[in-house]
């Protein structure tokens, strides 16, 4: 239970870090909190109480014992994908900042929303 | 000869050549420039020798032996054969655009985001897996961060920081779909997911249907999740304009319509289309009347169109959801060449807005010839294909019996007259404002020449694609035989 709150208010925090705040960089933080939040949400839907890691390690193990390996492969996938983003994002920003010398988002709107 | 083709290449080819691009650029940047072409040929010729076969049985790949619902298939029915068709054709005409436009920046980075973007809308169409489907939306989408922020002249960087920002957001609501979705039935191929969805409780449904909705309406223009497009559409290079309306959102709408008919059962989903298609189509063409620019005006119309298909296809009925394609098809053909035109516009001229075009059509009379065709042809003036587009959703609305569907289709086509019409006259009926011009390439009026003829082909023989497109709507209609074959070994 405890996974699925933590979760869920990682996500709110980094959507409100996203829509409130001003400065590039931390609505980007903001991002990257929705997708940890994500990602363990996932995780905490695969996981099941007691059990181990889905790995063959030893003889004794069967598949019984241990927890739901596909939301981990699927988890891995997708931080990698968040950090692609992140990084396109982190690139974009240097280039905006060079552009503006500024990271507040008020003062380089230049294109109409 | 027995050729050994097979659906993979259309993600393997694209994502290999991406790589090797950085590494050829080493050697020589002639073979930066070629290798793309020479890709999407090949991609052309494998498109339409599985074509037929598509269309008679569909081909199942199944990736590394793992057979479904635990592995990811790869289906290649007639619907993902008639989108890859289009999505290789069109990337084809824009590489041979794209072959003396760019100049400054460094060719291999372009060509090598071009290949990603490639190879993740094809991806996209042909995936039977719902996580694999996010994770191609995912490759598409950064590669289309990245060019759009690719001109440092432009604003694209900021433009580019927008789309990121929503397209983010998209692809979080995508993810959490997945996850509550795989909760709730314990697998991720679309065909098991399917047959499995009857257990979710309604109210669940109905959370990740709204989920999948948001997620992927952002990428497919829907109302009001598209205020990255015009941005987007006007800061990227001229190429990669085309190159999101003819492909981005072609593949974002096939994910959506997969997702919306496979997944769900339609008679829900479908009136919430069509008025949300009507506000899209509405709110698009007003504000495409309003624009200075000229590619903001074309991103405005792409999206106004993307909301017709969106009405066809939530007219739920056969013949709907063939217009839908039908139009799908004839608005890639005809905005990539408005786009391509537009953009030689703006180059030689040195100006975005409309005003400063004026008597470019006398000065450049092939770039201008071809924007007019174009023009007349989006707005639905037979004989070019856009007008087929627009009879074959009248009809089906018809059918329907949405009359006030047929009003509002005729009515956005005025508006649509009144604003390409209005760019039409500027660039002949005005004089010439002196500035210095260069000679259009010879690539790049192929190109356009070649949608041209294509639009107008399929204006004088619309049969050729209906025929096409029968069978690929049927597909998307036909729940139980996709589930049939995509569950192939069950």
């Amino acid at each position: 239970m405890i996974y699925y709150i933590t979760s869920i208010a990682l996500i709110l925090i980094g959507m409100y870090a996203v829509l409130v705040k001003k400065n590039l960089i931390k609505m980007i933080i903001g991002l990257s909190l929705v997708d940890g939040g994500l990602h363990l949400l996932f995780i905490a839907i695969g996981y099941v109480d007691n059990k181990t890691a889905p790995i063959f390690s030893k003889e004794s193990l069967t598949a019984a014992d241990m927890v739901d390996p596909i939301p981990q492969a699927l988890v891995l996938t997708a931080i990698v994908i968040g950090l692609a983003v992140t990084a396109v994002a982190l690139a974009i920003i240097i280039r905006l900042y060079d552009h503006h010398k500024t990271l507040n988002v008020n003062k380089i709107r230049e294109l109409k929303w | 000869m027995e050729l050994n083709f097979s659906p993979v290449h259309f993600i393997a080819v694209p994502l290999f050549a991406a790589f090797l691009l950085p590494l050829l650029g080493r050697v020589s940047q002639k073979l930066v420039t070629l290798v793309p072409g020479v890709v999407l040929l090949y991609l052309s010729v494998v498109a339409i020798t599985l074509f037929p076969q598509a269309y008679d049985t569909p081909i199942v790949e199944i990736i590394a032996g793992w057979r479904p619902p635990f592995g990811i298939t790869l289906v290649f029915g007639p619907l993902a054969a008639f989108l890859v068709t289009m999505i290789t054709l069109i990337g084809f005409v824009v590489w041979l655009y794209s072959y003396r436009f760019i100049i400054r920046e460094p060719l291999e980075k372009y060509y090598m985001l071009f290949m990603l973007l490639i190879a993740g809308s094809t991806g996209i169409i042909l995936t039977g897996d719902i996580f694999n489907l996010f994770v191609f939306l995912e490759i598409t989408a950064i590669a289309a961060y990245s060019l759009t922020a690719f001109l440092r002249d432009h604003n694209g960087a900021e433009a580019a920081f927008k789309y990121l920002l929503i397209g983010s957001f998209a692809s979080a609501f995508v993810l959490l779909a997945i996850v509550i979705l795989y909760a709730n039935v314990g697998t991720l191929n679309m065909a098991d997911i399917a047959l499995r969805m009857g257990d979710v409780p309604d109210k669940i449904k109905l959370t990740i249907m709204i989920l999948f909705i948001v997620g992927l309406g952002i990428e497919a223009e829907l109302f009001p999740l598209n205020g990255w497009a015009p941005d987007a559409y006007s800061q990227a290079p001229s190429p990669i304009g085309a190159v999101f309306a003819g492909i981005v959102v072609k593949a974002a709408v096939y994910a959506l319509m997969r997702v919306l008919f496979t997944l769900f059962d339609l008679p829900t989903s479908s009136h919430f289309l069509v008025v949300m298609g009507t506000i899209t189509l509405l709110v698009a063409e007003m504000s495409a009347m309003r624009q200075q620019q000229i590619k903001r005006m074309l991103a405005f119309s792409s999206i106004g169109q993307m909301g017709l298909v969106l009405v066809a296809f939530g007219l739920g009925t056969k013949e709907g959801i063939a217009a839908a394609l039908f139009l799908m098809f004839s608005h890639a053909v005809i905005k990539t060449m408005l786009f391509f035109s537009a953009g030689y516009l703006v180059f030689f001229s040195g100006h975005k807005n409309i005003s400063d075009l004026e008597g470019m059509g006398r000065e450049k009379p092939w770039t201008g010839f071809f924007f007019s065709l174009g023009a007349l042809a989006i707005i639905g003036l037979p004989p070019f294909s856009g007008f087929w587009a627009k009879f074959y959703l009248l009809v089906s609305a018809a059918n329907a019996s949405h009359i006030f569907l047929i009003a509002l289709i005729l009515f956005s086509a005025i508006i649509e007259a009144v604003y390409y019409l209005r760019v039409v006259g500027r660039l002949y009926f005005k004089k010439f404002n002196d500035i210095e011009i260069r000679k259009t390439p010879f690539t790049g009026l192929l190109a356009m020449g070649i949608l041209a003829i294509v639009t107008l082909v399929i204006g004088v023989y619309p049969d050729f694609i209906h025929e096409l497109v029968l069978p690929a709507a049927n597909e998307l209609l036909d729940k139980a035989a996709y589930l049939q074959y995509a569950m192939i070994g069950q």
